[in-house]
């Protein structure tokens, strides 16, 4: 287990309130109690109440992805982008060496950009990258790299972006074929990775990449739908896919989930 | 939830659809082809547009900001009855061209420049930007006088009737000073005399001697440091020659938008009887006013369209595309490989509100979009849309990646010019080609402009529709930013009828803009409006054309005149595949 997987660990097992040690001291305490508040506030329907509750929990622990992951959903739902990007700009500045909060800091301009103008659009997800960057020069994880490199998928090809997804993306796989057993959120690098190919016109090389995922992940539609399809048809699904004006699905519960 | 209402809609409107009722003039046609033949040069009418070339440190930058200028306006100025162009020029001292047509006296179509003749050439110099031109009859005696609108002050020339025109801007009253790059002719008041509002892209500050170089947009989705619209009321005393004008934008209500406006359009969208505005703006949201009836406008963007929107609205064009008896707006954005806008093609629902349409009926991308103008092209009866595009092409280099260094450098000041990259001698969303969309009738449009010979891909800006031939077919001028214009005949076969009309106003403005026609045929209701300019960078033939398809006579035609007067025309069957004219309170008269 590399160590970005063990700190992964430790973070999803603190998250899910498995291991509320005394070593956990204060902080944690402050942390949970925080986080079940919020929760509560967005289970009664007022996500506007539990932003600041989650910006609690987070300031008590910078690194943990479930509370920071919950706070994101609330503020999509409150549009509270510019308060987010706020939060993760002070809390980052006060942890500079939290690599999940930089993740978490990237992810929330990615989460304002369909509700943004398309210039707008080009700037944060700029912005994002440089802070996906910022949480790999920490730490080299398989979500981070996974993202940054999927990130660079979304840009138009005149940028020249994709090669940089391709190198991001093949190191993504490398971390998730070191696991004993493949974890059902590793797909994703796999269609990613041959979406990098394909963008970077190697078509055979993306065919080949989603046949050995498929074989890893059988059941997975948008595999067996790519592989489905050639030509312009592929083109088109593939552009589908990556439509800037569509929300980017950056809810990261299916590192802890459906395992 | 919006994109489900929209569904919905969609689903409805096809229901009610008449096409799907199988009623109206060709209404599941089997579509003849359209065709169209570039005769610009046979005809001497091709014109090369020149952008102005600015000089100093900024030149490259500046030059970049203001590329468009190259436009059209049709009208018959001599009265003749047949069209003339007048096509602008924007690089100082270079003359803009009143193109005569000799249809009427040679019986064959062609035209001749006579701008300098007429004393209608100058307007470009050192300090000024020709942009923009139009045909209005401002003193309401026959004789259309000639509105050019610049980066700068505008002239209006006021035409004599005798082929010659005199200067008299500033006798008028049009000395201010804007960056105007639209003008539109209309009766906000119904009072009878034609009004005017300039869309003004920059803040009125003089671009060829920059005191301050932070003038460009403040942000580049929700920019509000443009220069929004300036409208000035016609106070022309009735049978004066002696044309006046006074700003009234504040007291209109129009003052607050302060955007960076490309287009300005009018008609009756709610249908009182009363001119409305929709007021495309680049770098940010577009707006709706609406006419209070009392001189005022209000502003019903929100309600109306759902919204405010961050796009680069560069047009406005109004028709009733589907037919159920409200005017729909249709709106170019961009929409190209870095940026995924999507035009707006506002279905105007009858009750206050609209909704985009444009993803539904496939007229969402004409690339970096400039003028789209309805027109019934094929004379089925369904108003097809006609789309030009390109900003500029130029060398193989491609300045959107060296744009982008700058957009994401961490607090660049847009606003300052001197943070822009010069282009130089690269391309910018250049090449591309042209798009027409035939209308099918069911809330759907084919693309077809390689069918029809009108796909060229040169830097598009302005459109001008109206049959210049007098055949009852839709010919097409379109200039190009430093290129040369061209004209399409259009020389699509099939016998589908036609009728045009000439509408002059008595009661109302001579030029009848504002008027609508409603004509009635085989069950199926065909509106028209007058308008006086609509569409970026060219004004069509104030002339209605309407197509007929297989139907060879008309049940009825209704016209309601901006003075209120509604005439019905009871003898309707010498109309068809004829150029009529008719007179406020009279009927037909020619």
């Amino acid at each position: 287990m590399t160590e970005g997987l063990r700190r992964l660990a430790i973070l999803l097992v603190l998250a899910a309130g498995l291991a509320m040690s005394e070593a956990a001291g204060a902080a944690g305490v402050a942390r949970a109690t925080a986080y079940e508040d919020a929760m509560k506030a967005v289970a009664a329907g007022n996500h506007a109440a539990a932003l600041p509750l989650f910006e609690s929990a987070l300031a008590a622990d910078p690194d943990d992805l479930k509370s920071a992951n919950e706070y994101r959903k609330a503020v999509i739902r409150t549009k509270e982008y510019d308060r987010a990007i706020a939060f993760f700009d002070k809390l980052t500045a006060q942890h500079p060496q939290a690599a999940y909060a930089w993740l978490n800091f990237g992810y929330t301009y990615v989460d304002k950009i369909p509700d943004a103008g398309s210039i707008t659009q080009v700037i944060l997800a700029n912005n994002a990258l440089t802070n996906f960057s910022k949480s790999i020069e920490l730490k080299k994880t398989w979500i981070a790299l996974f993202t940054r490199g999927n990130s660079y998928l979304y840009w138009p090809k005149i940028f020249g972006r994709a090669p940089l997804g391709v190198a991001d993306l093949e190191a993504a796989v490398a971390i998730s074929q070191k696991e004993p057993k493949p974890r059902s959120v590793h797909v994703r690098a796999w269609i990613a990775l041959g979406d990098a190919y394909w963008k970077t016109e190697q078509p055979e090389k993306a065919k080949s990449t989603w046949r050995e995922g498929l074989k890893l992940f059988p059941n997975n539609l948008e595999l067996k739908a790519r592989l489905a399809r050639d030509g312009d048809d592929l083109e088109k699904y593939i552009y589908d896919q990556l439509d800037p004006n569509k929300r980017v699905d950056t809810n990261l519960a299916p590192l802890w989930e459906g395992e | 939830m919006r994109g489900v209402r929209r569904a919905l809609l969609v689903a409805l409107l096809l229901l009610q659809s008449p096409a799907v009722r199988a009623q109206g003039p060709s209404a599941s046609p089997p579509s003849p082809p359209i065709r169209f033949e570039e005769i610009g040069a046979a005809v001497g009418a091709r014109m090369q547009h020149h952008t102005h070339k600015f000089k100093g440190k900024y030149a490259d930058v500046l030059g970049m900001f203001t590329s468009g200028g190259a436009a059209v306006a049709v009208g018959d100025y001599d009265g003749d009855g047949d069209e003339d162009l007048f096509v602008t020029d924007s690089d100082a001292g270079r003359p803009n061209h009143l193109l005569r047509n000799q249809l009427a006296e040679t019986g064959k179509l062609g035209f001749v420049d006579v701008a300098k003749e007429a004393g209608v050439a100058g307007g470009n110099d050192e300090r000024t930007i020709v942009s923009d031109a139009l045909w209005f009859d401002a003193d309401n005696d026959g004789h259309p006088d000639l509105l050019i609108a610049r980066f700068g002050t505008p002239i209006l020339y006021r035409n004599l009737g005798n082929g010659k025109f005199e200067d008299v801007s500033v006798k008028a009253g049009l000395t201010k000073f804007g960056n105007s790059i639209a003008v539109i002719a209309f009766d906000y008041d119904n009072d009878g005399r034609l009004d005017l509002l300039f869309g003004n892209y920059f803040k009125p500050v003089n671009l060829i001697d920059l005191p301050d170089t932070h003038v460009l947009p403040n942000n580049l989705d929700d920019a509000v440091n443009g220069g929004g619209v300036t409208l000035w009321r016609n106070v022309t005393a009735p049978g004066s020659h002696d044309i006046r004008f006074v700003e009234v934008t504040e007291k209109a209500g129009l003052a607050k938008h302060t955007g960076w406006t490309l287009d300005v359009g009018h008609g009756d969208l709610n249908n009182d009887g009363w001119q409305d505005l929709y007021i495309a703006a680049d770098y940010g949201t577009d707006r709706l006013f609406i006419n209070n009836r009392d001189g005022t406008f209000r502003d019903a963007t929100k309600e109306a369209l759902g919204g405010l929107d961050t796009k680069k609205g560069m047009n406005v064009d109004m028709a009733d595309f589907d037919r159920d008896g409200w005017l729909d707006v249709y709106v170019t954005n961009i929409t190209d490989e870095y940026m995924k806008e999507c035009n707006m093609l506002w279905h105007n629902n009858g009750d206050g509100t609209f909704t985009d349409l444009s993803k539904e009926t496939g007229t969402c991308n004409t690339l970096w979009g400039w003028a789209a103008k309805f027109g019934d092209f094929d004379n089925d009866g369904w108003e097809d849309l006609f789309a030009v595009d390109g900003l500029r092409s130029a060398g193989k280099e491609n300045y959107i990646p060296v744009l982008l260094e700058m957009i994401i450098k961490p607090g660049v000041d847009f606003t300052d010019v001197a943070s822009w990259p010069a282009i130089g001698n690269m391309s910018w969303s250049g090449l591309q080609k042209k798009k027409l969309f035939r209308n099918l009738g069911t809330l759907a449009f084919k693309e077809m402009a390689a069918e029809a010979g009108v796909d060229n891909d040169r830097d598009g800006r302005g459109i001008g529709l109206g049959d210049f031939d007098n055949d009852g077919r839709l010919d097409i001028y379109q200039t190009n930013a430093d290129q040369e214009s061209l004209l399409y005949r259009n020389v699509s076969p099939g016998t589908a009828h036609w009728l045009e009309l000439k509408l002059i106003g008595t009661k109302s403005n001579r030029d009848a803009i504002g008027a609508r026609a409603t004509l009635k045929i085989g069950g199926a209701t065909l509106i028209r409006e007058v308008n006086g300019g609509n569409g970026y960078a060219g004004q069509s033939s104030k002339r209605l054309h309407f197509g007929l398809g297989t139907a060879a006579k008309i049940d009825s035609l209704e016209i309601r005149w901006p003075s209120g007067l509604v005439e019905k025309l009871e003898t309707v069957s010498g109309l068809v595949d004829h150029i009529t004219t008719i007179k406020e309170g009279s009927g037909v008269v020619k």
